[in-house]
């Protein structure tokens, strides 16, 4: 996370109903009611659907943003107004300081040309086209030669480690060497904010796994802005720098793993944290009392503040005294209980 | 029974009218027969304005018709001074290129076929309309498709002007493009590329809505434009679907360039089988209707292979080679071949076809006529007529009295009560309804009755819309003074109809019972599909002669394929795990088949009865060819006369008949599928 002044993607107020006359209803509806929860009732009086509801964030540069939720929850049609393939009925959507919201038609293809991808769930793959083919289309429609697309689409095949399968063509591929088909043709053209939307639900858990960790590494190549789709909260927490998890077209929480695995705002959070393993997503400084200034025991078991809860658990199994944390590079950032380490691990009795 | 259901309702009321006008119809005849007087001159009036919508545009249309000509004469000319052999191994070499070694053995044979037989010349006239017709209806219909796509405001007047331009009958619109283009082969050419161009449009419109939404967002966000993400990625995803357009075009051109035969004026191979069945030269029109076949196979299996799903490569230097050897044959032997008509190796086998026949016919005259005899006289005729004029002495051997007519009824009115006592109240009433209409005869139906149990059939297949709609539709029959004609037309189409769906269903549940009977039901369905309509005239014609019991035949024969394969599909693809939780709770093979296939398969079997009723109109124009009475005959007859307000007006109301048959068993099906929550 860098600290930029503005951030890649601002979303206010959006709003994305379906139905006829959409626009105009909410219009009304927004000019006569305030709170949120009231405009959604006089659009469902209505018999629309209001499928995003009031949905405001910030995403920074270079950050992992991840939207998690059910389905049905609004979180596939979030990603689609953000990216644009939905016009939002209403809000503002700035990237890069621009609102896309406004934006001519014109200037949404050059949008897409030079800034955005985007990866789909069940890839979207064109059965027509090889897999250099389709990893190239991208470049292709901006009119760029056929040999200098087919070199820089080489380049980003490699990447995904498809080299060898240029000439074959979709059907003749895996799903997960479909989905880095897609991530390629994502990336083909140099993007800097990646939509990914549950690009790995439709593979086979070992293979995902893969995937995930695969697009880790990428991820910490190319330090791309990500807004990444998925219904699996393990998926989330693992990949996420902030999470928002999404419920019946609200955002109800945004947060960084550990805020939504030791900190749930509600009921419903407090459901998706509860099968987690959280001693294995929340790191010490979650739990610290930072500061140099705390007093701590005898005892210096050598915890760090991004050791994961089971590691320092481990080492300070017998200790009841609180002892020191660490940054990395061995300077004192503050003290943590052992008991509370214990305590953020407590699952709650259902 | 404390309440009734809509089915009950609707058929009691139609009881009650219809036994209202039987026992008023001595003194009220108006309600039997509509009265003449109070027919509008309908028919006049549309002939009016389409004389004067005609004059209209009559120059734009002359004008087209001069610039059509260029591309016929060119096609004419390539394909009639090519050479045959390089034909034939062009021909060779494309099938090859598409299907492999089967597909190029089959156009050999097909072709060699064709050359001995001496109708290449004939063939190729065809051949050059069908070349010509087919890219205009490519055009138009995947015109048509993709601005229904890309506006999807104008989706639904475009499917209805689709379905208009598919259920009126092909002769209907000969007429007025008839008096619009002049006699010549250039109507042929339009009425063909109206009636091809139809298919193509629905098939791309199809495949277009069918492109997964994720492959069409990805070109959104790789940055097409639209004309890129249309041309680009959504038209080649739906290839395989607009490739079945294609084929389907080919094959509707093709037809319909045989039907447009009957204006005569270009001398190809629908004039061929037309002429000699005028003369009665039976095995010549025979081996003329087997050319046709001949293209028809051929073409329909070449172009079906594009689309199959995945295609076979085969090496195009066999395909080059062919063509080579064609050249070559054709530059060795230039001017020592025989001209192509000259051929004539089956004339002997016409000729033998003919005496054998004659000595078939007059050997079995007997049995012959007995069978068409005892079909018309105890099914096709009372059904017409009704009993009470049908039952004469010198046919049944006995005549009609009013006391059985009474017995008639009361055994109606006893097997209805049995049923409405078991609580099928509806099925009871409609057994009453049958007697009725077995007494009157389909034809003699008093026209209240037929409004009032047309709508509600309406009503209860598709609610109040339809119902207003059927009603409506048929008064403009009624009024325009064809009714009479129009109730003849159903007649003939209802007992073909009824036909089909017994036989047909038989076969179609022989067929998903036995993988034996279905191996060899297959390719005759796969064959009947594929033969023109015209030449189902032909065998009839040779053994049952011309008349209303030829025609019967030849409609059954053409309507009958899809009630056999939506009976047998809907039978047979009943999903596993039902079939395997039937079996779990020790089911019979019987009892699987009556209490969980059928139930399961009736949406299908009800679409299968659809398309029979729809190909049972499309064939009923064809048949007044060889003798029937009705809408059909008035549509045929104003083609000679080039009456343009009658040939429209008969062509409307059978399109109207259809529509409405459609229309209705859409609505019986939708709603079993909902039920089953397909």
């Amino acid at each position: 996370m860098t600290g930029s002044e503005t951030p890649a993607i601002t979303c206010r107020n959006v709003w994305q109903v379906f139905g006829t006359n959409a626009g105009s209803a909410l219009k009304d509806a927004l000019s006569s009611y305030d709170a949120a929860d009231d405009v959604e009732a006089e659009l469902r009086g209505k018999g629309l659907i209001p499928a995003v509801q009031n949905a405001s964030f910030d995403v920074k540069e270079g950050e992992l943003f991840v939207i998690m939720g059910l389905s049905g929850s609004g979180k596939s049609t979030l990603i689609r107004c953000i990216s644009h393939l939905l016009h939002a009925t209403g809000g503002e959507i700035r990237i890069d300081g621009e609102n896309i919201v406004e934006a001519s038609p014109k200037r949404l293809i050059e949008l897409r040309r030079k800034k955005l991808g985007m990866v789909f769930q069940h890839f979207g793959l064109f059965p027509h086209m090889t897999v250099a083919e389709n990893v190239a289309y991208p470049l292709r429609v901006q009119g760029m030669k056929k040999k200098q697309r087919l070199a820089k689409a080489q380049e980003v095949i490699d990447l995904v480690g498809l080299g060898g399968r240029e000439t074959n063509y979709p059907r003749e591929l895996s799903g997960g060497q479909r989905q880095r088909v897609g991530i390629a043709r994502s990336l083909v053209a140099d993007c800097s904010v990646w939509f990914l939307d549950e690009p790995f639900s439709a593979l086979d858990p070992l293979i995902r796994r893969q995937l995930q960790d695969e697009f880790l590494e990428i991820q910490a190549k190319l330090k791309t802005t990500i807004v990444f789709i998925t219904h699996d909260i393990n998926e989330a927490l693992k990949l996420a720098d902030r999470i928002a998890i999404m419920r019946d077209g609200k955002v109800v929480q945004i947060g960084t793993p550990a805020d939504i695995v030791l900190r749930p705002v509600d009921d419903y959070v407090r459901e998706f944290s509860k099968d987690v393993a959280k001693g294995q997503h929340a790191h010490v400084s979650s739990v610290m009392q930072s500061g140099a200034h705390h007093v701590y025991g005898a005892d210096d078991p050598g915890l760090r503040q991004d050791m994961t809860l089971d590691a320092a658990l481990a080492r300070c199994m017998e200790l009841y005294e609180p002892v020191p944390v660490r940054s990395p590079d061995g300077t004192l950032v503050g003290v943590v209980n052992p008991a509370d380490l214990a305590a953020a691990l407590q699952v709650e009795q259902g | 029974m404390a309440s009734l259901s809509k089915g009950s309702i609707a058929a009691l009321i139609a009881a009650f009218v219809g036994a209202l006008c039987l026992l008023l119809e001595s003194n009220l005849p108006w309600l039997v027969k509509f009265p003449a007087a109070w027919v509008l001159p309908a028919t006049d009036w549309v002939g009016a304005f389409m004389e004067w919508f005609l004059a209209l545009i009559k120059p734009a249309a002359r004008s087209f018709s001069a610039l059509m000509f260029y591309p016929m004469e060119a096609a004419n000319y390539v394909l009639s001074r090519t050479p045959w052999p390089l034909v034939i191994c062009a021909t060779t070499a494309l099938a090859w290129t598409l299907g492999g070694m089967r597909m190029a053995l089959m156009s050999v044979v097909g072709l060699g076929f064709v050359l001995a037989s001496g109708y290449w010349p004939e063939s190729m006239n065809t051949l050059a309309l069908v070349a010509v017709s087919v890219p205009l209806a490519l055009i138009i219909g995947g015109g048509i498709g993709i601005l229904a796509n890309e506006y999807p405001r104008i989706r639904q007047p475009v499917q209805a002007l689709l379905d208009i331009m598919q259920t009126v009958p092909t002769f209907a619109y000969l007429t007025p493009l008839l008096v619009l283009f002049g006699f010549g082969p250039v109507v042929g050419l339009i009425a063909s590329a109206i009636y091809a161009a139809p298919p193509m449009a629905r098939n791309v419109l199809l495949g277009l809505e069918r492109v997964e939404p994720e492959i069409k967002e990805a070109a959104i966000m790789a940055g097409g434009t639209r004309l890129q993400q249309l041309f680009q990625c959504e038209i080649p995803s739906a290839g395989q679907q607009i490739m079945v357009g294609v084929n389907q075009c080919l094959m509707a051109a093709l037809s319909m360039v045989i039907i447009a035969a009957v204006i005569g004026g270009f001398d190809d191979i629908g004039w061929e089988v037309l002429l000699t069945m005028r003369k009665a030269q039976f095995g010549q029109s025979l081996l003329a209707g087997s050319v046709i076949v001949v293209f028809a196979i051929l073409i329909d299996r070449m172009s079906g292979t594009l689309t199959e799903d995945r295609r076979a490569k085969h090496d195009p230097r066999v395909a080059w080679g062919i063509l080579a050897f064609g050249v070559a044959a054709s530059a060795a032997f230039w001017g020592s071949v025989q001209a192509p008509g000259s051929y004539s190796l089956f004339n002997p086998v016409a000729d033998s076809l003919d005496s054998g026949l004659s000595a078939f016919t007059s050997a079995n005259a007997e049995i012959l006529t007995a069978f068409k005899n005892n079909v018309l006289f105890y099914v096709l005729l009372p059904i017409r007529i009704g009993l009470d004029q049908a039952v004469l002495p010198f046919t049944w051997g006995f005549a009609w009295t009013p006391v059985m007519s009474l017995w008639l009824f009361a055994a109606g009115a006893a097997a209805g009560a049995v049923f409405a006592i078991r609580g099928r109240m509806a099925l009871g009433v409609m057994l009453l309804i049958a007697a009725g209409m077995l007494e009157t005869g389909v034809s003699q139906l008093p026209w209240p009755f037929v409004l009032v149990g047309a709508g509600g059939l309406a009503w209860v297949a598709g609610g109040r819309g339809l119902a207003a709609l059927t009603v409506v539709l048929l008064g403009t029959i009624l009024l325009s003074g064809l009714w009479e004609r129009a109730l003849l037309s159903l007649y003939l189409s209802g007992a073909a109809v009824f036909a089909c769906a017994v036989m047909g269903g038989a076969i179609g549940l022989a067929s998903a019972v036995s993988s034996g009977v279905w191996r060899v039901v297959r390719p005759i369905c796969d064959m009947l599909q594929t033969i023109p309509l015209f030449v189902f005239l032909i065998p009839v014609l040779m053994v049952f002669q011309i008349g209303e019991f030829s025609a019967f035949l030849a409609i059954i024969a053409y309507a009958i394929v899809p009630m056999i394969r939506y009976t047998r599909h809907g039978l047979v693809s009943t999903p596993d795990e039902m079939i395997e939780a039937a079996t779990a709770s020790g089911a019979t093979t019987w009892q699987m088949l009556k209490d969980i296939r059928a139930p399961y398969a009736a949406p299908s079997i009800l679409l299968g009865l659809n398309q029979t009723i729809l190909y049972a109109f499309a064939m009923l124009v064809i048949a007044a060819l060889i003798g029937t009475t009705g809408l059909g005959q008035s549509i045929y007859l104003a083609l000679g006369q080039a009456d343009v307000g009658l040939g429209i007006s008969a062509g409307a109301a059978m399109a109207i008949l259809a529509l409405i048959a459609d229309r209705m068993v859409q609505g019986f099906a939708e709603e079993r599928r909902k039920a089953l929550g397909l």
